[in-house]
């Protein structure tokens, strides 16, 4: 029973970094209207920032800030070509179009820094919070759970609080009609990239050391995110959330089960198909968009 | 005082001509209507001036500014609002969300109120929820808020019970007597006729008739005849 446990309270960090790139494709599909593969991959972009850094010999929070700059610009960037030349583009292809942009982002990032070269990643928030039911909780997990209910909280109060999200939630609902109207329909755009890019930067820094810190595998967090995503049906951000967390658990108690625990990386793609069956016979896919 | 002089004008659509060479006025105090028949161009000629397709040819200018390059939201600023076909409210947001969205920073959402008053016990409704009438009045209380020179109109009356279209094109004629140049495009030729100062008929793309609303509203044979052409749809009431 503790080792289920145990097991189980591993799986939160991750789930935690799930639910949060998880909100954050909710909070890109929402506003912009694009299925964001490139999520995880900006996000990393910047944690290898802070391990290059890091590793020749920089301080680590100034390296963390850097880091986070250079995941916004990258976020910015990949915004930039959404907008400039796909955004009349149906839905389909401008996840197409984020599809070609990961592939691309990959194979830059493996070539940048070294491929599988093992690095040498700074453990940003080592140590443990609290014990649960004589669990260590680790520092880690309740931060990632922590930033990916902050930016939920955040986004619903930015988006119906203030100026810029009501303009953000017009340009959602008619970016034309929003344009029309003087909105700064690309400006906000990539605000949107923007504060997804730096969110996702900070939790990928949170979650790398846990993981093999190479390019690609970070980038490829991108499938449980959406597969939480997906969970909350591209809408609600509290059921992405949600998932989110509860994947990272049943990928943690999977890991523990000596029979499944090679085939637990499946587990995103399994609760991809299993929704995607549901909503088919629900036909709810239509009415989520 | 302001002026919207639309020259030369050409836009293509999927590579094939659907406006071609056309001249237009716009002028503050007074509405010019433009008549036509399905698929005559109209609507492809507001688009073009406010930015949404762009022009193939030709110059588009409110007081002496070119505009024909800028994107929708620079012309929205530089004082030119479109009322589109289809009354295209935010659907999310509730009436009063859909005016602060456009409100300038100079203007106040009083001012919608009282040109609409039927929206003040809708304001907290989702916009999705109005009827035809009531989203048409939000879509041009909207398009005002953002304190235009010129205001474009497409085909506002479609679908709405004549109590409503005479309510709506009385606003529109206060609206122009308050100062706005307005460019109506209407179905309903007798009643835009009757409300406009200036007439243009369009008939495949090009206008084939600029003249006075009044002179043309005489002569219901002149505007059959202008519409026809050659073997196009009959003329609507
Ligand atoms: N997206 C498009 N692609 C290609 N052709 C188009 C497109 N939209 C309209 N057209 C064509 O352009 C022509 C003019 O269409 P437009 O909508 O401007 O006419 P309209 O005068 O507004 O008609 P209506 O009174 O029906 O609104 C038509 O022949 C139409 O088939
Ligand atoms: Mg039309």
């Amino acid at each position: 029973m503790n080792a289920l446990l145990t097991s189980a309270v591993a799986g939160l960090t991750a789930g935690g970094t799930y639910a949060l790139l998880g909100v954050c494709a909710v909070f890109t599909y929402r506003l912009v209207a694009v299925v964001n593969f490139t999520g995880a991959a900006i996000g990393t972009a910047g944690t290898f920032v802070l391990i290059a850094l890091f590793e020749a010999g920089f301080p680590i929070w100034p390296s963390v800030l850097a880091g986070i700059a250079a995941g916004t610009a990258t976020g910015v960037a990949v915004g930039y070509v959404m907008t400039r030349w796909f955004g009349e583009a149906s839905a389909s292809t401008k996840a197409a179009v984020t599809v070609a942009l990961l592939v691309g982002l990959i194979a830059v990032g493996l070539r940048l820094t070294g491929g599988q070269h093992p690095h040498n990643m700074p453990e940003l928030f080592p140590g443990s919070a609290f014990r649960l039911a004589g669990v260590e909780v680790t520092i880690a997990s309740v931060l990632t759970i922590g930033l990916a209910v902050l930016f939920t909280i955040l986004s619903d109060l930015f988006l119906n609080r203030t100026k810029i999200g009501l303009n953000l939630r017009a340009l959602a609902d008619r970016p034309m009609a929003a344009e029309l109207l003087g909105v700064r329909v690309q400006l906000l755009s990539l605000l949107v990239w923007g504060m997804t890019g730096a969110f996702t930067t900070f939790a990928l820094m949170i979650i790398a050391p846990q993981r093999s810190p190479n390019f690609m595998t970070l980038s490829l967090l991108v499938v449980p995110a959406l597969a939480a995503a997906l969970i909350g049906v591209f809408r609600s951000f509290w059921w992405t959330l949600a998932g989110g967390i509860a994947l990272g658990i049943v990928e943690g108690l999977a890991s523990s089960i000596d029979s499944v625990s090679q085939y637990r990386s499946a587990i995103p793609f399994l609760v991809v198909l299993a929704v995607l069956l549901w909503s088919q016979r629900e036909a709810r896919w239509d009415e989520a968009r | 005082m302001s002026r919207l002089v639309v020259s030369n004008l050409s836009i293509n659509r999927a590579e094939l001509p659907v406006v071609t060479s056309v001249d237009l006025v716009a002028e503050s105090g007074a509405i010019s209507v433009v008549l036509g028949a399905n698929g005559a161009g109209k609507t492809t000629l507001l688009e073009g001036l406010s930015g949404i397709i762009p022009v193939a040819g030709g110059t588009i200018a409110i007081d002496g500014r070119e505009l024909q390059k800028a994107r929708p939201g620079a012309r929205s600023r530089e004082g030119l609002a479109h009322v589109e076909q289809g009354r295209t409210v935010f659907r999310q947001l509730t009436t009063e969300e859909n005016l602060r969205v456009s409100l300038h920073p100079g203007a106040d959402i009083a001012e919608a109120y009282a040109l609409f008053p039927e929206l003040v016990q809708r304001r907290a409704v989702k916009a999705s929820l109005l009827s035809g009438g009531e989203q048409q009045m939000l879509v041009i209380a909207r398009a005002l808020l953002t304190r235009p020179k010129v205001l474009l109109i497409d085909e506002m009356s479609a679908g709405l019970a004549p109590v409503i279209v005479t309510r709506l094109m009385t606003a529109v004629r206060k609206l122009a007597d308050d100062g706005l140049a307005v460019v109506l495009v209407e179905q309903f030729a007798a009643l835009a006729l009757s409300i406009g100062n200036r007439a243009y008929v369009m008939r495949r793309g090009r206008v084939v008739h600029d003249g006075d609303c009044a002179r043309l509203r005489q002569s219901p044979d002149e505007l059959h005849r202008l519409y026809l052409g050659g073997a196009e749809s009959a003329v609507p009431a």
